[in-house]
């Protein structure tokens, strides 16, 4: 079969990638450029635990095609600390308590923050609604959206 | 999954492709269905042509009738300013959609071309007499979308067409549209039903001018209740003459028994939900909101 040479953008970084054409985003993370924070679970997009950023809108990886995504911005969660630290939503998730097992985490700060970032002071009724695309089956909901909504008040009093 | 990929630049390359390919090949837009079927082994196309690429199919335009690109994904929908009054039914559709992920890369020509049964926006374009554009090699054509569904998963476009729209005249002034969906939690549900009715009232507002209903994951495909409408039309929009469209849709429809609801249950929301949806396209126009 016919392999694609593919350039994507991942968390700023060019990676030129050779791959066949059914792989997904979410193989090309985890496998090829072992970006392994990218959790892997329905391969149906029910659960959320694959979101990425792609160009700064929520998706699942497990259903985006890699050739879909050459010449596009992605961000994964590896991508979300920067040289200050943590990102605001990371920072909150540790402070509530909200990670338990963690399979879900990087798929729910994903969610919350192409939240934020269109919608920076989201109500809980409203993080609700965005994080509906992620499934958590610790079932920490609400110490979650606790976060989203401190993350939003934290990044408020950053800018 | 494996199949020969192909990304056209252009609406004239894909069709080309799609012409050559017949039902060998599959147009891949938004992949929310088409990956996962195909995933699960229940669809295996030799080639997949990506519209990613297409420009030119995923504009929304409002003027006197409405077009929507058939790469317009459900995010596109539930934004558009222009459809916050009159077409307010369309975006409860799309915005019950999946979750977010879904939403953001689903689009209105996948929902079209999947046929399900149980599709959110389809109803509502039934609801407001909607057309579907195919193009194929031998040029476009325009199918109405009660014909373009013919079963689950099964449409009027021909191996090869390519849709790339459906449109709809703007509802007239004093009508309104409205959604309704049931399912067993709010978020991330497959309907279970959902209701999208289409009012229109005289100038005084005391009669029924027109009237629309349709329903979704009662019948093979999305369906409308021309029982229902019959009695709304010249009647005046009371109550209780909601109540009877609901009944007279209850009646007409077949559904099934699956893991989601019975029939018998499904019957009794669509009794529920019809009256309902058409109180709220009332309160709309009364409003003032269409």
């Amino acid at each position: 079969m016919s392999r694609l040479g593919l350039s994507l953008t991942i968390n700023g970084e060019r990676h030129d990638v050779l791959t066949e054409p059914h792989r997904t985003l979410l193989d090309v993370l985890r496998v090829d450029l072992g970006l392994t924070g990218t959790k892997e679970n329905c391969l149906e997009a029910e659960c959320g635990v694959c979101t990425v950023l792609l160009d700064g809108r929520a998706v699942n990886s497990c259903i985006v095609l890699a050739a879909q995504c050459e010449g596009r911005r992605i961000v994964t969660i590896e991508g979300l600390a920067g040289d200050g630290g943590l990102d605001p939503i990371q920072q909150a998730f540790i402070e509530h308590g909200a990670v338990q097992c963690g399979y879900c985490i990087p798929g729910m700060i994903l969610s919350a923050k192409a939240f934020l970032d269109e919608r920076p002071e989201g109500t809980e009724a409203q993080v609700r609604e965005a994080l509906a695309g992620n499934l958590c089956r610790c079932t920490g909901y609400q110490k979650i959206a606790d976060a989203v909504v401190a993350a939003a008040r934290s990044r408020a009093r950053g800018r | 999954m494996s199949f020969e990929y192909h990304q056209p630049a252009s609406v004239a390359e894909a069709v080309d492709l799609g012409a050559r390919f017949g039902a060998e090949g599959r147009f891949l837009a938004g992949g929310t269905d088409l990956i996962i079927q195909m995933r699960r082994g229940k669809l295996a196309p030799r080639h997949v042509i990506s519209l990613h690429r297409v420009p030119g199919l995923d504009g929304i335009e409002v003027n006197g009738a409405v077009q929507l690109g058939a790469l317009v994904t459900h995010r596109a929908i539930e934004r558009c300013a222009a459809f916050a009054g009159r077409l307010r039914g369309l975006v409860e559709g799309a915005e019950v959609v999946g979750g977010h992920q879904i939403r953001n890369v689903g689009t209105v020509g996948g929902n079209l071309a999947n046929a399900s049964p149980a599709a959110d926006v389809v109803p509502v374009l039934l609801a407001l007499d909607a057309r579907v554009a195919c193009l194929g090699v031998g040029g476009e054509r325009a199918v109405a979308l009660e014909d373009f569904l013919l079963g689950p998963g099964h449409t009027a476009c021909r191996p090869g067409e390519l849709l790339i729209g459906v449109a709809f005249g703007m509802p007239d002034a004093r009508t309104a549209t409205a959604f309704l969906k049931a399912g067993r939690r709010r978020a991330m549900e497959i309907s279970v039903v959902c209701v999208a009715a289409r009012l229109g009232l005289d100038a005084g507002g005391e009669r029924c001018v027109s009237a629309r209903v349709a329903l979704g994951a009662v019948a093979p495909t999305a369906w409308r209740a021309r029982d229902a409408e019959r009695l709304l039309e010249g009647q005046p929009p009371t109550p209780e003459v909601f109540r009877e469209a609901g009944r007279a849709a209850a009646a007409a429809c077949r559904p099934i028994t699956d893991v989601r609801a019975s029939a018998r249950y499904r019957q009794v929301l669509v009794e529920t939900l019809v009256p309902r949806a058409l109180a709220r396209c009332l309160e709309r126009i009364r409003r003032g909101a269409s």
